[in-house]
């Protein structure tokens, strides 16, 4: 059996970390995919030897105070994605990855309605469609990050 | 191909978990729920408790204050990532750097030109301002013409789409305070909302969450103005239908409410609507400053909120015939300077004045908040002794004031 890749799993999280910060233009600001929630999930999925849940909750406090979200909001969050998607590692498995792709797609939309909620609890209002645009990127992103985590953790076991 | 190597070591285990258990799945003991993987903690058990610990945290959040001091390490430790998460954007601002020289002369010719158009306004100003003074001085009213100010560079902006706020690098250690006012060169940018050591944060006047008192500045029309989002509009909503306001109106601030220091522009009509039959009016306002735009940001240091000056008018009224508390406590915030300079103002006048002339002007100080904050400053420029603390403190436009 192959070492438990700590190393990659750490530095995929602090990548996501830095995308989800970086400056994007205007207009498409509001349709940032959602880099953290993809990348926790991957390694949901793919590797139960990872402290995924854990790092789900650090992570999500960080980014509230880097956000300046009502402190939990993002936690709750990432760790729900990852409960459940740790709970449905054994059908995704079977997924090719077109499958997995749309089998996804509700569970980005969940947590786009799950961060509305808390906003609107919180009294923060904004503008109700444009929340739904990260659910869409996201979806569109998943082959292209599944593949490159899908690749290196492939060569690095060959190795 | 691991992967699913891996699904099929699990659904063994479990399998060979269930015939264990065969025998005991009968007698239905304690021992039938147990976990099937029993290894620490489960997942649920985690996440549930992860969960609370996060729903605690929002709990206490939503209930009342923010939590502050955890958050402020936090993002003291979290600054690294937010370096570089903004390298490259430096890196584009570099490149604006090796601009082309002609470029530079030109804006440094146009620059010039502004300064002199506008110092020649502000000649005018001056004397404007004296005599605006010495009128108020008259009535003795509260309000300055100018206000302490200090620039500010907007270190980041925050990059959640739907908050307007973005990080200024001056903190705590400046002298900052939350509920204070940004503006830019041309109006009311927003406040400070959260202040950290060596940093605050700005929510900007766009915010969804932002809202601000303002006025008509033609008629005096008293409004509040609230924010919608990036790259909107701001809303005055239910204005009385038969308000007078129109296309093209400048919005002011307004010092009610006790946050905003008043007369700072905040922008301009853009459309009013009134839906036939409706109770109320609502006018769109575009805002007059650069939101989103630009580096520098500038904090200003009005008079303290009017909460502040009540609760000076209370411990004057409770130190009977004392002003000096009043004074030192209404001068405290706009650094530690001023306050000290106040006091040797304050003694000096109850020497120079007769003792007739003091009751009159001290009676008014309990019963409203404005005067109290006043008071030191009239006997000091009333008088030309006390001229020396003058300079200290900088919210007072004395130095250009000729002799009553």
């Amino acid at each position: 059996m192959s070492r438990t890749p700590f190393r990659r799993f750490w530095l995929s999280l602090l990548v996501a970390l830095f995308l989800q910060l970086v400056a994007l233009p205007d207009a498409v600001a509001a349709a940032r995919p959602l880099w953290i929630p993809l990348i926790l999930v991957y390694w949901a999925l793919a590797e139960p030897r990872v402290p995924a849940l854990i790092s789900a909750f650090l992570l999500g406090i960080a980014l509230d105070v880097l956000y300046n979200t009502v402190l939990g909001q993002h936690a709750m969050g990432f760790v729900l994605l990852v409960f459940f998607m740790a709970r449905l590692r054994a059908v995704f498995v079977l997924f090719p990855l077109w499958q997995s792709t749309i089998a996804l797609i509700p569970a980005w939309a969940a947590y786009c309605l799950l961060m509305t909620m808390v906003d609107d609890i919180s009294r923060h209002r904004a503008d109700v469609w444009l929340r739904w645009l990260p659910a869409l990127s996201t979806t569109l992103f998943w082959p292209l990050v599944y593949t490159v985590l899908e690749g290196a953790t492939r060569r690095h076991s060959q190795e | 191909m691991r992967r699913s190597g891996g699904g099929s070591n699990l659904r063994a285990t479990h399998f060979i978990r269930l015939n264990r258990e065969g025998a005991s799945l009968n007698s239905l003991s304690a021992s039938s729920h147990k976990p099937l993987f029993p290894r620490g903690p489960g997942l649920g058990l985690k996440t549930l408790a992860l969960l609370m610990v996060c729903g605690g945290l929002m709990a206490a959040e939503l209930d009342g204050e923010r939590i502050k001091s955890p958050r402020e390490w936090l993002a003291v430790a979290l600054r690294p990532v937010v370096w570089m998460a903004e390298l490259p954007d430096q890196v584009g601002l570099a490149f604006e750097h090796l601009d082309s020289r002609q470029r530079l002369l030109n804006e440094n010719i146009a620059l010039k030109n502004r300064q002199l158009t506008l110092e020649a306004q502000l000649q005018r100003y001056a004397a404007l301002d004296a005599e605006n003074r010495r009128i108020r001085e008259l009535l003795d009213a509260s309000a300055r013409l100018t206000d302490q100010v200090a620039v500010a560079d907007i270190v980041a902006a925050n990059q959640d789409p739907y908050r307007q706020q973005i990080t200024l690098n001056k903190g705590e250690r400046d002298g900052v305070y939350r509920g204070q006012a940004i503006i830019d060169a041309s109006g009311v940018l927003g406040q400070v909302v959260e202040v950290l050591p060596g940093t605050s944060i700005g929510l900007l006047l766009t915010d969804p969450d932002h809202g601000i008192p303002v006025e008509i500045n033609r008629n005096g029309l008293q409004a509040i103005a609230l924010g919608q989002g990036s790259g909107q509009r701001l809303r005055l909503s239910f204005l009385p239908a038969n308000a007078e306001i129109m296309k093209g109106d400048l919005v002011v601030s307004s010092s009610l409410g006790g946050r905003f220091p008043a007369g700072f522009p905040v922008g301009r009509v853009e459309s009013v609507e009134h839906t036939p039959g409706g109770h109320f009016k609502e006018a769109l306002v575009t805002p007059a400053a650069r939101v989103g735009q630009g580096r520098q940001a500038l904090l200003v240091w009005s008079e303290r909120p009017a909460i502040d000056a009540l609760q000076a008018s209370e411990a004057a009224a409770a130190e009977a015939q004392q002003i000096k508390p009043a004074a030192s406590a209404v001068a405290a915030k706009p650094a530690a300077k001023p306050a000290v300079a106040a006091k040797p103002a304050t003694p000096a006048q109850p020497t120079q004045a007769p003792p007739s002339t003091q009751p009159p002007a001290a009676k008014p100080a309990p019963a409203s908040p404005p005067p109290p904050a006043e008071k030191p400053a009239t006997p000091a420029s009333a008088t030309p002794a006390p001229a020396a603390p003058e300079p200290a403190a900088p919210a007072r436009p004395a130095p250009t004031a000729p002799g009553p």
